[in-house]
């Protein structure tokens, strides 16, 4: 049985309504939204642009708060942004000022953690980025894909608890795109974290995911949770498969409503 | 590319040769009185002797360098009062809004007025000289440091904001890590404009009335008839400033190459 212990990440009955100005009656962005993710579980939120799921993304992160419901990391209510729940956004908002390496120390200087240490662990996940050599580089000297790839680094070396993800390839070239998505696979399938990953990308959530939440049109709902039955670890060839094509037809219809 | 460049460099330096022609020129014909121009060639010479005090052309030959450093000084506490005022009170009121509407207002207010129209009351306030020279210099210089500051630290990526909460930045380090460091741009600007205008005010202060200083020079050559130590000065005003503006961006640049080092 699921229960709200084993729940590594829980949002229960989250609403959110935004005052539109100038008018009087409040835009509801999400409605009623309950899920739970599992330890090591990586569950894809997939939903039509303007569903409301970058909110509810930021609602996890605690940079917003919802106007009622409840969200709670490891059974502790989330009260702000935490390292505990690191985010990688839709921009590798990097720092510009810092190069490669100390914007990936960033976080675990605030930590105050060992300095050796954090320099070993930094490097072991700049190599898991394959960001090796670039450690002195500035972001502004970094592609797009190398950007995103530091700022993942960033956000794994600090071990969260939970990763969450705001459509996080979605600004990338396709081809950059595959690479990375093959990559947080690979890293997913070593590091086994748990995610939570926001995307409006059929085949991206089937990919990545273990198990798909479908947000509707605004107001945002979950309106179906799809398991992914696919065997790990998984690779770009998947996408061709009859089963992965039957799936995809299945979630594009639950997404039409 | 690189020819049209120095094309376009050979451009810049017609007009002034142009001028510097000229002047000799007319000097030289003697058209017009040495008293109201002096020549290049004397210039030069009052301007060395000036520095050095080889020939004592002037009863102020050799005088440069006490001359200077009173000015430099005045400049360098005027100026850092108006930073260590002007950085703080505009990082407070670019990111807090008590501190923005309870402060904004007051200081755009006194800003309207422009900081000549401070003399006569920092006369009455401060006397003749010293004080009132460093009055001036840190007022004027600390409008153009407080209103970058607070413009840089405003206009801070939100999500820049949200990087740094998230990765467990608290409220006071992400001010030092992530505020502080991205509104730099805009503070160096402000920096180097408060700068310039530092050196404005030091001349309007020493004009009134200093013993030592480079505008106070210029004030006892005009009335003892030097004309050249009226220019000469000027000059060497010139100089200071822009080593002065070198001086702070190499600073700045150095900060960062420091940054770039530590870190191996």
């Amino acid at each position: 049985m699921r229960s709200m212990h084993d729940a590594k990440l829980l949002a229960d009955s989250i609403s959110k309504s935004y005052s539109r100005p100038g008018e009087k009656n409040f835009l509801k962005v999400l409605d009623d939204i309950r899920f739970h993710i599992r330890e090591s579980e990586f569950v894809s939120i997939l939903g039509p642009s303007g569903c409301g799921k970058s909110t509810l993304l930021n609602i996890l992160a605690g940079f917003e708060t919802a106007d009622c419901g409840d969200v709670a990391c490891c059974g502790e209510p989330v009260k702000g942004p935490s390292p505990e729940r690191a985010v990688v956004f839709q921009s590798p908002v990097l720092f510009p000022w810092l190069d490669v390496k100390d914007n990936i120390l960033y976080g675990l200087k605030l930590k105050k953690e060992d300095r050796k240490e954090s320099e070993d662990l930094a490097s072991v996940y700049i190599k898991a980025v394959a960001l090796d050599g670039f450690e002195e580089y500035f972001p502004s000297q970094l592609s797009g894909g190398m950007q995103q790839r530091a700022a993942l680094a960033r956000a794994l070396v600090l071990r969260p608890k939970v990763l969450l993800m705001d459509e996080p390839f979605a600004s990338l070239d396709a081809q950059t795109r595959y690479s990375m998505q093959q990559l947080l696979l690979s890293l997913h399938g070593k590091y086994r974290h748990t995610m939570v990953f926001i995307t409006h990308d059929v085949e991206e959530a089937l990919l990545m995911s273990d198990r798909i939440c479908i947000m509707s049109k605004r107001p945002g709902r979950i309106v179906e949770e799809i398991d992914v039955p696919f065997e790990r670890p998984r690779s770009l060839s998947l996408t061709s498969t009859q089963e992965f094509s039957i799936l995809k037809t299945k979630i594009i219809a639950s997404l039409m409503g | 590319m690189s020819e049209r460049n120095w094309n376009t460099d050979i451009i810049g330096f017609i007009l002034p040769a142009l001028i510097f022609i000229t002047w000799y020129l007319v000097t030289l014909e003697g058209k017009v009185p040495g008293y109201l121009i002096p020549s290049p060639v004397n210039l030069v010479r009052v301007a060395v002797d000036f520095a050095t005090g080889y020939a004592n052309l002037t009863p102020y030959g050799g005088t440069l360098p006490a001359h200077a450093l009173a000015s430099v000084q005045r400049v360098a506490l005027g100026f850092g009062l108006a930073a260590a005022f002007g950085l703080p009170l505009g990082f407070l009121t670019g990111r807090i809004n008590l501190a923005k509407s309870s402060l904004d207002p007051t200081v755009h207010l006194i800003r309207i007025i422009p900081g000549i129209g401070w003399l006569p009351i920092a006369m009455v306030w401060f006397g003749v000289g010293e004080t009132t020279t460093l009055f001036l210099v840190a007022l004027a210089a600390f409008f153009p440091i407080y209103v970058n500051a607070a413009q840089g630290a405003s206009s801070v990526s939100p999500l820049l904001i949200r990087a740094g909460r998230m990765l467990g930045a608290s409220r006071l380090t992400l001010f030092t890590t992530v505020i502080i460091p991205a509104a730099m741009p805009s503070t160096v600007a402000g920096l180097r404009l408060g700068l310039g205008i530092s050196w404005a005010y030091l001349v309007l202060g020493e004009l009134t009335g200093v013993t030592y200083g480079l505008g106070a020079v210029m004030m006892d050559a005009r009335m003892l008839g030097h004309v050249e130590m009226i220019l000469v000065p000027m000059i060497f005003i010139g100089l200071l400033g822009r080593v002065s503006d070198m001086l702070l961006v190499g600073s700045f640049k150095r900060l960062d190459m420091f940054r770039e080092e530590s870190k191996q």
